[in-house]
């Protein structure tokens, strides 16, 4: 089993996905009751593989090291026949040109964590198998949304099927062994291969007992991601590493100069500590309604300064300042030799079945100020592609709400709604009613995140009766959408869950959040169909770096890249097609050719103040 | 078997990609319907948009109503009672009415009394009720104007789903318990100095 990455899925942690992981909950189903609902014999068990519609099925695993922002190098690997019985151990200079089972439609890979595993195809140069099924991400649909006992890796999902699993001591110590790199003697080659054969063995009694729960069909797509979500993680995301080494190396200088230039203007900080008086009286000096805890104390959280920043842009720098300080290890972003910042991407990990790749080590995590750190490698360019308002779009073609369709269809939905709802006349602009888009965005933005009128006041710095009142505008104008959205919520507590177009299922825990129900839909969609659209890109020979939650960042050559931006764009607008059942989103592409950096808009202001301070201490270092 | 695979492989799941797709109509799933339960009698709040069901069967005209003022309570009196009631009661056009919410409510509009007579603020409530068959409206009462004002919306706004409920059902909801339809009631006997 490839568990030597030096981090899990779940982002930040050091513990490999297939790991096991107590989580100290008691609120899973025990083994016994899921042993006793699926205990079978060795003869439906096989009976059960007979009716797979495959000629062969191979349960794979690899062995490989890696280090932080390098690609995996595969140690060895195990592979079993399930039919025949044919077993394949092959050490890494067995490998060959060639993997030693088919990967083609008629074959099936069986593995857990699936892109760990194609990852070491794609740096060995085989090609890809064709029909993959990821029993990592079948047990985390199967138990979405309710705690497991034991975590969501191999050996969580043994024990929850009641299944015998290698020791949790054994597998820390040879993931050791082989992160400690070769040579290894004879009896530690043997040892190491021995170990990803269990794994292998694990699997092939852990198949027969998901199978029955397996919707075949929308696991083998789940499967086809994985293999996207590998391509992806090998093609990384390009960085300047030059600009990356001067940050590293004069963070820590830099810090002081950075809070007194940004404090100039607030007066809240004391040396590199903010203090939270001097902050209620800058307040209290602009009038600034700030919100308080229970306590009566003013909320300090990163939720309520981004919120905050939104409603009064002049808070932006201090939020900006206090993420930098408090939250940015320049160490950990995870930059490979060849400069692209690489790390896995944690697919099916998020509740909704997005992506939740460390905040630290992936370049998208930290603050957007440091994504200028992207840069095109010489002669290249990037282009940054989202969905235009995807989640609106998402909603209005789901519920079938007609005026939320045409005032997605009209460009300009935030517009659209002031205008249906009667606050904007119909030749209203952007231009001449900005005021009034504003807050009409703010409240579509708000019912999205499932705001109440409290949260949209202080957005939209305006008080409670106004966002009442928009936001009584927006369910009066889409009445439709509300009642859809209403009877997902139903659907979810009489049916147990609610399901994507794909079969993504989130379980209704014993505690439900109504809010996070409503917004499952959009949010589990939207993630369809960017693993769709990564899918459909990566296998067009698109070099997708990265999908970034409604949005790709592709990377070409500059004869290719225009061309590769539209087929990027046009396979965006296939998969909204295919998951809204015809209702299809556009998208927008921000394109950067070398030697120019990208750069997110929010960010730019953070960043040319810390490149200024850079630029002053290297002049002072050179006087 | 495996043999039969070989020579006649699964079809490609992915041939048709939306054929895999699964229906998100969450309503047509699993049924949900809104129970009717209350149904208040009264105007329309000021600020409330309101349409009139346009059709004619969908109000109950005349009506004997009695309204409790202190208990905030309205009463509807059958045509019998109300021959043994005189001067207690108003006589009324119960509309079916419904808010942007969706809420349902019956609106008492005063007919012109048996001599004709029609103040401005019946007069402009039963203008008010006849625009909302067709428009949303807001009605408002302007002491200055001595009448209810009436606002049209200005919006394209779409026609209100009425819920699947006869008139009859409405009516009954909205006076389950207060109907006066004996002498014995106690409302008549609070009204006839009965104790």
């Amino acid at each position: 089993m490839a568990c030597d990455r030096p981090t899990g899925p779940g982002g930040g942690d050091t513990t490999c996905q297939k790991d096991l992981t107590a989580r100290g909950n008691t609120t899973g189903p025990t083994h016994k009751a899921v042993l006793a609902a699926e205990s079978r014999s060795a003869t439906e068990e096989r009976t059960l593989l007979k009716l797979l519609p495959f000629a062969e099925i191979w349960v794979v695993d690899f062995e490989f090291g890696s280090e932080l922002g390098e690609n995996p190098e595969p140690v060895c690997l195990v592979a079993w026949e399930l039919r025949s019985g044919r077993k394949v151990r092959l050490w890494r200079d067995e490998f060959g040109t060639a993997p030693p089972y088919p990967t083609g439609p008629s074959a099936l890979f069986v593995a857990y964590y699936a892109s760990a595993e194609i990852g070491c195809h794609l740096a060995l140069d085989w090609p890809v198998p064709e029909r993959v099924l990821d029993l990592f991400t079948e047990f985390r649909n199967r138990t979405n949304g309710v705690p497991t006992e034991n975590g969501s890796g191999l050996l969580g999902a043994l024990a929850y099927h009641g299944l015998d699993a290698i020791g949790a001591v054994e597998k820390d110590e040879m993931r050791a062994l082989i992160l400690r790199g070769g040579p290894w003697s004879d009896a530690e080659r043997a040892a190491i291969l021995d170990y990803c054969e269990s794994d292998v063995a694990a699997l092939a009694r852990l198949l027969p007992v998901m199978l029955p729960q397996i919707d075949l069909p929308r696991a083998l797509l789940r499967g086809r991601h994985m293999v996207a979500a590998a391509r992806m993680e090998r093609s990384g995301v390009p960085i300047d590493t030059e600009t990356l080494s001067r940050l590293r190396h004069h963070w820590a200088n830099i810090q002081d100069q950075l809070i007194a230039d940004i404090d100039a203007n607030f007066g809240v900080f004391d040396g590199r500590t903010f203090k939270a008086d001097r902050f209620a009286a800058w307040l209290s000096r602009k009038n600034i309604p700030w919100p308080r805890l229970e306590s009566g104390r003013l909320d300090l959280s990163d939720d309520t300064f981004r919120e905050m920043a939104r409603a009064y842009p002049e808070v932006a720098p201090l939020r900006e300042l206090r993420a930098a300080l408090s939250e940015m290890r320049l160490s950990d972003l995870a930059v490979g030799r060849d400069g692209r910042n690489r790390t896995m991407l944690s697919a099916f990990r998020a509740r909704t079945g997005r992506n939740q790749p460390s905040n630290t080590k992936f370049i998208f995590g930290p603050s957007v100020w440091l994504r200028g750190l992207i840069k095109p490698p010489p002669g290249c360019g990037i282009a940054y592609i989202d969905w235009q308002q995807q989640e609106f779009g998402i909603a209005a073609a789901l519920s079938g709400d007609p005026l939320m369709m045409e005032a997605y269809r009209s460009g300009d939905p935030y517009l659209a709604f002031a205008k249906q709802a009667g606050a904007a006349p119909a030749d209203a602009t952007k231009a001449t009613h900005k005021a009034i888009r504003d807050q009409f965005k703010s409240t579509v933005l708000a019912v999205q995140y499932g705001m109440g009128a409290v949260a949209l006041a202080q957005r939209i710095g305006q008080p409670p009766i106004r966002a009442r009142e928009l936001l009584r505008l927006h369910r009066e104008t889409y009445p439709v959408f509300w009642r859809w959205s209403d009877a997902a919520v139903d659907h979810a507590m009489l049916a147990g869950g609610l399901h994507t177009v794909f079969g993504w299922r989130v379980r209704v825990p014993a505690v439900s959040n109504e809010r996070s129900l409503r917004n499952f839909p959009m949010q589990a969609n939207g993630a369809e169909m960017l693993r769709l659209a990564c899918c459909l890109g990566t296998e067009r020979g698109i070099e997708v770096c990265a999908p970034v939650h409604d949005a790709v960042l592709i990377c070409a050559p500059p004869d290719r890249l225009d061309a590769d931006v539209a087929r990027m764009q046009e396979a965006m607008r296939e998969a909204s097609g295919i998951v809204l059942n015809g209702f299809e989103l556009g998208t927008d592409a921000h394109v950067v050719r070398y030697p120019d950096r990208y750069m997110d808009d929010r960010g730019a202001t953070m960043w040319d103040r810390v490149m200024k301070l850079i630029h002053e201490q290297q002049q002072k270092a050179a006087a | 078997m495996t043999d039969a695979i070989k020579t006649n492989p699964a079809p490609n799941p992915f041939d048709n990609l939306s054929a895999l797709r699964l229906d998100q109509s969450y309503a047509d799933t699993v049924g949900v319907k809104k129970l009717l339960t209350t149904v208040p009698v009264r105007k329309p709040n000021r600020q409330d948009f309101v349409r009139v069901h346009p059709d004619p069967t969908y109000r109950l005209t005349p009506a004997a109503i009695i309204e409790v003022k202190e208990d905030r309570e309205v009463y509807l009196v059958t045509p019998d009672m109300a021959q043994a009631l005189p001067g207690e009661f108003a006589t009324v056009t119960l509309f079916t009415t419904i808010n942007r919410q969706g809420t349902l409510l019956l609106w008492p509009v005063k007919l012109p009394s048996p001599e004709g007579r029609h103040n401005e603020w019946h007069r402009s409530a039963a203008e008010g009720a006849e625009r909302a068959q067709k428009k949303w409206v807001r009605v408002t009462a302007s002491m200055s104007l001595g009448a209810y004002e009436i606002f049209e919306a200005n919006g394209d706004l779409p026609d209100p789903v009425w819920p699947d409920f006869s008139f009859q059902e409405i009516l009954k909801i909205a006076f389950r318990e207060r109907l006066v339809d004996r002498a014995d009631h106690p409302l008549v006997q609070r009204l006839q100095g009965i104790v």
